[in-house]
C-alpha cells in the first residue's frame, strides 16, 4: 500500500496539467451546450496521451489519473473510452470511441470510428461509417449522437462483454472524479464571491455543510477510481462506478442550488461540468446495474 | 500508487489474525461486550500483556518504550483487526494510539517512566477528561479549573461523556489554569484521588461506557502538569490528529455488512430490494478505508496530516450509518437478541459521529480549511 506517485507517474500527471493548464477557461462567446475542444483532441494526440495505459511504467492506473485531470477542464473530448477502455479491447480498434445504450443517444456516437453498443446483456463493436451516424441536440454536456440505421454489429463473447463492462466502469468514475471537483470547486468560487446579507454566501454554515458533503463525496470516488484503475478488479471498478454515480447524482443537484439562477445560465460554466455528471448517472444501467454488480462481485449474489 | 500490500504487511496481517484466533475465547462473538464495561476491561487486561509479550500491542513506538518503530501502516493494520474483531483491548486503545505518543512528545523524564510502561505492558486504563456541561464540541469554553496552590494543583470542576472512568487509572484531564483559550491546561490525574467521583451514565451504546466525573478540590502535585500550563490546545491537537483516524471503523462496519447480507442469504431474503442499499454502504465503507489509508500513507511519508482527516473521518461516519441502517431495515432481529455483534456494532456506529469531535465540527474544518470558504463570523 503506497499512495506516493511514482516518478513516471509523476511525470506524467505534471506534464497532462501543464496541457491541461491551455484549456482552463471557457470561451466567453460559447453559449452551447457541450464545448468540444478540437485542439485539446489534437495536442493529446500529438503527445501520444491515448496511448498511456499500454506503456508498462504507466498503465491504466496513470492514464485514470489524466482521464480525472482532463475532466476537470470546461471542454470536453472523447478522452476516457479511448484511454481506458480501448486498450483492454482485444481487437485493436480506431479512435475516437462513441458509446450506446440499448438504443438511446450516447456519448461521441456523431464522430466515432469505433462504437460500443450495449443491448441489455450483450456488448457489442460497431465501426459505422460517417454517413450512417448523427448528432443529436441535446442538454447534456457532451455531444450526443445515434446512428441514423441500423450497421453491422460484432458481438463481444461473455468474458469479453464483462471486460468491457468492468473498463467502462472503470472510465465512467475516474471522469466523474474529475467532473465532481471541478463542480465543487466552481461553487465554492461562486460561494466565495457572491455576498447575501452583508457576508459571502460561504460564510453561511448551512451551505459550508453541504459543500463539505460534496467535496468528502468528489474525493472518496477519487479514491475508489484509481484503486479500481490500479487493481482492475470487478468488485472495485463496481463500487467505483456505484460511488461515482451515487455522488455524481447529489453533488450536481447541490452545486447548482448554490449558485441559484447563476448556474441556470449559459454563460456560467457550471452546467458543463454538471450536465457531463447527468449523462454519466445514466449509463451502464444507473445505480441499479452498478448495485447488482456489486451484489455479484462483492457479496457473491448470484443474479 | 500501489493498492496491494507487500509480503511484509500481508504476513503481519496474518501474525495478529493468528494472534486473535489463538488469544480470544470461543464465546467471544456471541458475547455483546460494551467497550467500557467491567467485563471488557478485566479481559483486556489479561488480552493486551498477552499481546504486549507477543510484540503486538505498540510495535510502532520506539524502542525505548518496548516498541520496534514500525511504520504507521503496521500499527493501522494491527489497528484494523483489533477493531474488526470487536476490539478486545477495550480502552486500551487509546493508550496505543495517542495517550502514550502524547505522554512521549511533551512528558517530562518521570512522567513518561511513571506512566509508559504500564501502557507498554498492557495493564492499565485511562480515560479521556475532556468534555464538559457546558463545554462538548465548543471545548475552550471549558470551566474545571486548576489552582495552585504552593507545590500542588487543586483541580475543581466536572466532565462528562468520559469514556472507560468506571475502570481507568488515570486520567488525561482538561483543566483551567487561566482564562481564555490559552488557559487551558493538561493533567496527568490518578482516579484514586480523594476527591474524584465517577458516576456511570446509563446509555443505549452499551454498559459502563459513558460517565460523570466530578472533582471537588482534587489535589494533585505539581508534576501532574503535563508540559506548560496553558499549553493544553498544543498538545490536544496532537492527540487529537492521531485519534481522528485511530479507529478503523469501516473495517468492522464492512464485516458486519457482509455478516448481515449472509443472514439475508440463509433466509432466503438478499435479492433486488436488498441490493441497492447493501451496494451504497459498500462503496462507503471502500470510499471510507481508502481515504483513511491516504492519511496513513502521509504519515508514512512523514507529512504533517492536514483537513484530509477530517474529509477522512466524515467518510467513515457515512459509512458507518449506512452499514447500520442497513442492519435496522433488514436484519432488524439484531436489535433484540438475534445476533449479538451486529447489536455491538450498531452501538459502536451510534458514536461514530459524535465521539471525539462531531461530524459537523469535521464538516466546519473541511469548509475553512480543504475548501478555503470564507469563515463564518463569530
Amino acid at each position: 500500500m503506497d499512495f506516493e506517485l511514482t516518478s513516471d507517474q509523476e511525470a506524467l500527471v505534471s506534464a497532462i496539467d501543464k496541457l491541461a493548464q491551455g484549456f482552463e477557461t471557457k470561451p466567453t462567446e460559447f453559449h452551447g451546450f457541450a464545448l468540444v475542444s478540437p485542439e485539446l483532441e489534437h495536442e493529446l494526440t500529438e503527445g501520444q496521451y491515448f496511448d498511456i495505459a499500454q506503456i508498462p511504467e504507466l498503465g491504466p492506473l496513470a492514464a485514470a489519473m489524466a482521464v480525472e485531470r482532463l475532466a476537470r477542464l470546461p471542454c470536453t473530448g472523447e478522452i476516457a473510452l479511448s484511454m481506458l477502455l480501448r486498450p483492454q479491447l482485444r481487437k485493436e480498434l480506431p479512435r475516437p470511441f462513441g458509446l450506446i445504450e440499448n438504443g438511446r443517444p450516447g456519448r461521441f456516437v456523431a464522430s466515432a470510428r469505433t462504437v460500443v453498443v450495449i443491448d441489455g446483456e450483450t456488448v457489442s463493436i460497431a465501426q459505422p461509417a460517417a454517413s450512417e451516424v448523427e448528432p443529436v441536440d441535446s442538454l447534456l454536456a457532451y455531444p450526443m449522437g445515434r446512428m441514423r440505421e441500423a450497421v453491422k454489429l460484432t458481438r463481444l463473447s461473455d468474458e469479453e462483454a464483462a471486460g468491457a463492462r468492468k473498463w467502462l466502469r472503470i472510465a465512467l468514475a475516474a471522469e466523474a472524479s474529475g467532473l465532481l471537483q471541478a463542480a465543487v470547486a466552481s461553487a465554492v468560487e461562486h460561494l466565495t464571491l457572491r455576498k447575501q446579507f452583508g457576508r459571502p454566501l460561504g460564510a453561511f454554515q448551512a451551505l459550508r455543510h453541504r459543500m463539505a458533503e460534496c467535496a468528502v463525496l468528489a474525493g472518496g470516488v477519487r479514491w475508489l477510481a484509481l484503486k479500481a484503475a490500479g487493481t482492475a478488479e470487478e468488485a472495485d471498478a463496481a463500487l467505483a462506478a456505484l460511488h461515482a454515480q451515487e455522488s455524481a447524482t447529489r453533488v450536481a443537484y447541490e452545486v447548482h442550488q448554490m449558485l441559484g439562477a447563476m448556474g441556470m445560465t449559459l454563460e456560467h460554466p457550471l452546467h458543463l461540468w454538471t450536465y457531463r455528471l447527468k449523462a454519466l448517472v445514466a449509463e451502464l444501467g444507473g445505480r441499479g446495474g452498478q448495485a447488482l454488480a456489486v451484489a455479484r462481485h462483492c457479496f457473491g449474489a448470484s443474479v | 500508487m500501489d493498492f496491494d500490500w507487500d509480503p511484509e504487511q500481508r504476513a503481519f496481517r496474518a501474525t495478529v489474525r493468528d494472534f486473535l484466533a489463538t488469544h480470544l475465547p470461543p464465546d467471544w462473538e456471541s458475547q455483546a461486550h460494551g467497550p467500557g464495561s467491567k467485563s471488557q476491561s478485566a479481559f483486556s487486561k489479561g488480552f493486551c500483556g498477552a499481546l504486549a509479550r507477543a510484540g503486538l500491542l505498540v510495535p510502532h513506538w520506539p524502542r525505548r518504550w518496548g516498541g520496534r518503530e514500525a511504520d504507521p501502516w503496521t500499527s493501522f493494520i494491527l489497528a484494523e483487526e483489533m477493531w474488526e474483531a470487536g476490539e478486545p483491548r477495550g480502552g486500551q486503545y487509546m493508550n496505543v494510539n495517542w495517550i502514550g505518543p502524547t505522554l512521549m512528545r511533551f512528558g517530562s523524564e518521570a512522567q513518561q517512566e511513571r506512566y509508559i510502561p504500564p501502557m507498554a505492558r498492557g495493564e492499565t486504563i485511562w480515560c479521556q477528561g475532556f468534555s464538559e456541561p457546558e463545554a462538548g464540541s465548543d471545548l475552550a469554553s471549558l470551566r474545571t479549573r486548576a489552582e495552585k496552590h504552593g507545590g500542588t494543583y487543586r483541580i475543581t470542576g466536572q466532565k462528562i461523556w468520559t469514556s472507560y472512568a468506571g475502570d481507568a487509572d488515570t486520567c488525561f484531564l482538561l483543566a483551567r489554569t487561566s482564562a481564555g483559550k490559552g488557559g487551558i491546561s493538561v493533567f496527568l490525574v490518578p482516579m484514586g484521588t480523594p476527591g474524584i467521583i465517577v458516576r456511570q451514565i446509563p446509555s443505549i451504546i452499551g454498559e459502563g461506557d459513558i460517565h460523570e466525573v466530578f472533582l471537588d478540590e482534587v489535589e494533585v502535585a505539581a508534576d501532574a502538569l503535563l508540559g506548560a500550563e496553558g499549553q493544553a490546545w498544543e498538545i490536544a491537537r496532537t492527540s487529537l490528529s492521531l485519534e481522528r483516524v485511530g479507529i478503523p471503523r469501516f473495517a468492522l462496519a464492512r464485516r458486519m455488512l457482509h455478516r448481515a447480507v449472509e443472514t439475508l442469504k440463509r433466509a432466503g431474503r438478499f435479492g433486488q430490494g436488498t441490493f441497492a442499499q447493501a451496494a451504497t454502504a459498500r462503496a462507503a465503507c471502500e470510499a471510507a478505508r481508502l481515504y483513511s489509508y491516504s492519511i496513513v500513507d502521509q504519515r508514512r511519508h512523514g507529512k504533517t496530516t492536514g483537513p484530509e482527516a477530517s474529509a477522512a473521518r466524515y467518510a467513515t461516519v457515512m459509512a458507518e450509518r449506512l452499514v447500520s441502517e442497513f442492519v435496522v431495515e433488514h436484519v432488524p432481529e439484531a436489535l433484540s437478541g438475534g445476533d449479538a455483534m451486529l447489536l455491538a456494532h450498531h452501538q459502536r456506529a451510534i458514536v461514530a459521529g459524535i465521539a471525539s469531535g462531531a461530524a459537523e465540527i469535521q464538516l466546519n474544518l473541511i469548509a475553512t480549511d480543504l475548501l478555503k470558504l470564507p469563515r463564518e463570523p463569530r
